[in-house]
């Protein structure tokens, strides 16, 4: 029994885990304000929040033929997931002319800082 | 036994519609988004949550063949984000050819206005060009 429950806590606590990275991944595309800004906070989710959600699932399942296969879309993931980020990248950077300035994140305090100097 | 089945099914329940609030909020980044390139990041980041929530599914369903369907989206999903950056980095070359080609054509005019019009003669010669070669092809 004591066993049982200890499984469920570290499934649930992976699953948790993936959650928050995929709430992060969302938080930061919506926050952002640049494309390639926001494809780094996708990035996270596509390769973090994937893995620690299927290893909860995995966790849950034992050992069988379907964690083989939801381990086989972690790795069909992490191997897809680059191709698609450069694709979206080349594609920003080719049809953005005026991507040559560099985009840099101002805080509002250093801003004022700034401003009283 | 009947306790812990119940957490599971309340973490699994609980775990997609947190998955379906995100949804709402990338599709809402996916409309707003000013460039093309932050939707298609929003409906790839759609597309890993839909998987994520049919992988939740399998499980809590308890249904083998939902994994299989888990897998095919993925591909489906990785192959339509390849096409549509394709698709649309052929639109942006297109648009710059044609631009490029209606300033060419600009500029001819601008300089055959401003030129004394001599160049009609080449009109004529390549038309004697294309008698010639009418006459030399087999009949």
């Amino acid at each position: 029994m004591i066993w049982e429950w200890i499984r469920f806590a570290v499934s649930a606590g992976f699953l948790l885990t993936g959650l928050v990275f995929m709430i992060l991944a969302v938080f930061g595309v919506n926050r952002f304000g640049h494309a390639l800004n926001r494809m780094h906070a996708a990035a996270m989710g596509d390769t973090l929040g994937i893995l620690f959600v299927i290893l909860g699932l995995m966790m849950m399942r034992g050992f069988s033929m379907d964690s083989l296969k939801l381990s086989l879309v972690i790795l069909f993931f992490w191997t897809a997931s680059p191709v698609s980020g450069h694709m979206i990248s080349r594609l920003e950077a080719m049809t953005n002319e005026d991507l040559g300035e560099i985009a840099v994140i101002h805080r509002e305090k250093e801003a004022k800082k700034d401003e009283n100097i | 036994m009947e306790l812990i089945q119940r957490a599971y099914d309340g973490l699994l329940t609980g775990t997609v519609l947190v998955l379906a609030v995100l949804i709402i909020f990338s599709m809402i980044r996916s409309v707003l988004g000013p460039r093309i390139a932050d939707r298609i990041i929003a409906v790839n980041m759609i597309g890993t949550m839909i998987i994520m929530i049919i992988a939740v599914l399998s499980v809590y369903l308890r249904e083998n063949y939902l994994v299989d369907i888990c897998l095919i989206y993925a591909l489906i999903s990785f192959l339509g984000v390849v096409v549509l950056c394709k698709v649309y980095t052929g639109v942006y070359l297109q648009k710059k050819q044609m631009k490029a080609d209606l300033g060419a054509i600009e500029d001819n005019l601008t300089k055959q206005a401003l030129e004394e019009p001599e160049g009609l003669w080449e009109g004529k010669t390549e038309k004697a060009e294309d008698d010639e070669r009418k006459e030399e092809m087999p009949v």
